[in-house]
């Protein structure tokens, strides 16, 4: 490892991103993501790349979508309202197989709402926002460190398969400055390119872009490739930690900031006498169904904590099966649950 | 009238040019006789777009850049409302430019204030749609590379039919400009130039009110071609005033169901009024 910074989630992003080879930056301002595209104004052109300030978010995310038909790395970022303009043209980003990472610094909502943290976009990022039958990997990093780590990974991950990576966290991790140590060098991994519109040099057919197959055998047999693709990466591309859950009486199901809150309950629980274990899904898409199988009989319950109503609950259910009881504690709208809350959600359980 | 609102203490910076220009639509609204019941403001999103919180009347709030559709629905279901849209620069030429657009192609009885600092207020200084080229920002370290947008001369160009500049420093004629906007029957634009003092250091109070001049006792506004040469006047000298205002029919007189009888929300609906339409495959 090398250079040790102390730097916003936010700005991690942004610098993971040129690390990543990530020349082509489109952006419009939303808080509380802005200074992504503040870092970028100034690095990119630093670095070599593309800086630009769109009319709008649909603007700069079909500008993704041309950068990266033409084989470029390339991003957007936005915040949540900003998000749900994006996902038309994320569906044709994964019609069209086209490689992009999309950033969404999740405020809450539904609407407008407000621009403290919250996690109520995951079914929109995980079941698919846009049209169609279409996956997108997403992300969910709980520090800056892996903030940076994971955003690296993105851009190997939406080149190897072709599909768009979003990475998802909230204002918490966004405007939050920690303790960042970047590698000397990245592994890039590097994709054969051959479909990008690079131009013939008049020694092959022109290459072509488009999510459109007005045949119907021609559709199905495309959806049936892209689901292969998605059944590939659900097999190679599951991350999770795992935290203290053998003999755990009560296992916590949480991701991104959340987790870190659950980390200290887990303490403090150590404390009175309770074992608290917590699955941590990093991706959310694909879900780490096996890490919940494997640990399904262990604890009395399994409690989803969530800044939402219950949306990665969903999957916990999904994932379990039936083989455990599931119990659910979220907060909305900015508001973020003390420790104590959710050790008493514990106790609760344990009482049961 | 009282159009103070209590609700919600106003989170513009002091000395915010969106201060004056809210004195104003309530000095007109006061001005005309419309009651508060009587008006709508509709917003998109920014520090402009606050403007129905800040004021007691119909309100809506709605989506960043889309404040020119909603405020047709509502004009089109309620043609008795008085409706106003408020929203700035980056709102209505930026994220909204295309239905800033198609909005003036269509018509519609409303009035359309843009209160136009030339940077985003909210997200802390970048380049807006009306920010100048080598203007330097929070965003745009090097100076903004591309053309700004000329709103005025884009409206003459689309067929709007009512075309005018206010300043936030001259609170009368800016009453004046938006009671002839809210009384025009039609699409009704003033672009209102206003300090932004946090974020924009270079078009202040001063550089504004340094350069406007009320365009002429004589001045012909209708005669489009001159005030195209108005519209694209943005320099040392900016033109204040209507410059440009014609008769228009509008949308919703180009339809008898509308035109005719009451607004569409205070018509009674009754089953057997399909009956006519059944008939038909009868």
């Amino acid at each position: 490892m090398g250079e040790k910074l102390l730097m916003s989630g936010n700005e991690v992003i942004a610098e993971a991103a040129i690390r990543a080879g990530c020349r082509f930056y489109f952006g419009y301002p939303i808080t509380p993501q802005t200074e992504i595209a503040h870092y970028l104004a100034k690095r990119m052109p630093e670095a070599g790349g593309t800086f630009l300030q769109a009319e709008s978010e649909i603007a700069a995310i079909n500008m993704v979508y041309g950068a990266s038909a033409a084989g470029a790395r390339a991003m957007t970022s936005s915040s949540s309202p900003g998000i749900s303009l994006k996902q038309e043209c994320i569906s044709y980003l994964a019609g069209a197989e086209l490689p992009a990472v999309i950033v969404n610094i999740v405020r809450c909502g539904p609407g407008l709402g407000g621009i403290l943290p919250a996690q109520c976009d995951y079914f929109q990022a995980v079941k698919g926002g846009g049209h169609g039958d279409y996956k997108m990997v997403v992300l969910a990093p709980c520090s800056v460190q892996e903030l940076y780590e994971l955003t690296v990974e993105a851009f190997n991950i939406a080149d190897r398969y072709r599909v768009t990576v979003m990475i998802m966290g909230d204002g918490i991790l966004g405007q939050m400055m920690e303790i960042v140590e970047f590698r000397d060098e990245e592994e890039i991994f590097n994709a054969d390119k051959s479909w990008a519109l690079t131009g013939t040099g008049m020694k092959r057919e022109n290459n072509f872009i488009t999510s459109i197959y007005i045949n119907p055998e021609v559709l199905e047999a495309h959806n049936r490739k892209l689901q292969q693709k998605y059944r590939e990466i659900e097999r190679n591309e599951c991350r999770v930690e795992v935290y203290n859950c053998e003999n755990a009486d009560v296992i916590v199901a949480a991701f991104g900031t959340v987790a870190r809150i659950v980390k200290n309950v887990i303490k403090q629980a150590e404390r009175e006498g309770i074992k608290v274990g917590l699955i941590r899904p990093i991706t959310l898409w694909p879900f780490p169904n096996e890490a919940f199988l494997k640990y399904a009989q262990v604890p009395r319950a399994f409690l989803t904590v969530e800044l939402n109503a219950g949306q990665m609950l969903e999957d916990v259910k999904l994932a379990l099966n039936g083989a455990n009881k599931t119990y659910f504690y979220g907060r909305m709208g900015g508001m973020i649950p003390a420790q104590k809350e959710i050790l008493d959600e514990i106790k609760k359980i344990m009482e049961k | 009238m009282n159009y103070e609102y209590k609700l919600y203490e106003p989170t513009w910076c002091p000395g915010c040019g969106n201060y004056m220009i809210r004195t104003a639509l309530k000095m007109a609204l006061e001005g005309l006789g419309i009651e508060p019941h009587e008006a709508v403001i509709v917003s998109g999103i920014g520090q402009a777009a606050k403007m129905p919180h800040y004021i007691k009347i119909n309100g809506f709030n709605g989506l960043h850049g889309r404040a020119i559709p909603p405020a047709i629905g509502i004009k089109l279901s309620n043609k008795n409302l008085k409706v106003i849209v408020e929203s700035g620069d980056g709102d209505s030429y930026g994220e909204g430019g295309n239905h800033f657009i198609h909005g003036i192609r269509r018509n519609i009885d409303i009035a359309h204030f843009v209160h136009n600092n030339q940077i985003y207020g909210l997200t802390k200084g970048q380049a807006s749609p009306t920010t100048a080229m080598g203007h330097k920002t929070t965003l745009q370290y090097d100076g903004v590379k591309i053309e700004p947008i000329q709103p005025l001369a884009l409206a003459l160009t689309m067929g709007a039919g009512f075309v005018a500049r206010g300043f936030s420093g001259d609170i009368q004629r800016l009453v004046s400009l938006m009671k002839e906007a809210i009384n025009y029957k039609g699409y009704a634009l003033v672009d209102i130039l206003q300090p932004c003092v946090v974020w924009n250091k270079v078009n202040t109070f001063s550089w504004y009110r340094d350069r406007v001049y009320y365009l002429p006792d004589d001045y012909d506004y209708t005669n489009k071609k001159e005030a195209m040469e108005k519209a694209l006047e943005f320099g040392d000298r900016i033109p204040i005033g209507i410059l440009y205002k014609v008769e228009k029919e509008t949308y919703g007189d180009k339809f008898d169901f509308i035109k005719k009888g009451l607004p569409l929300v205070d018509r009674e609906l009754n089953p057997l009024d399909a009956e006519k339409l059944m008939n038909e495959f009868i």
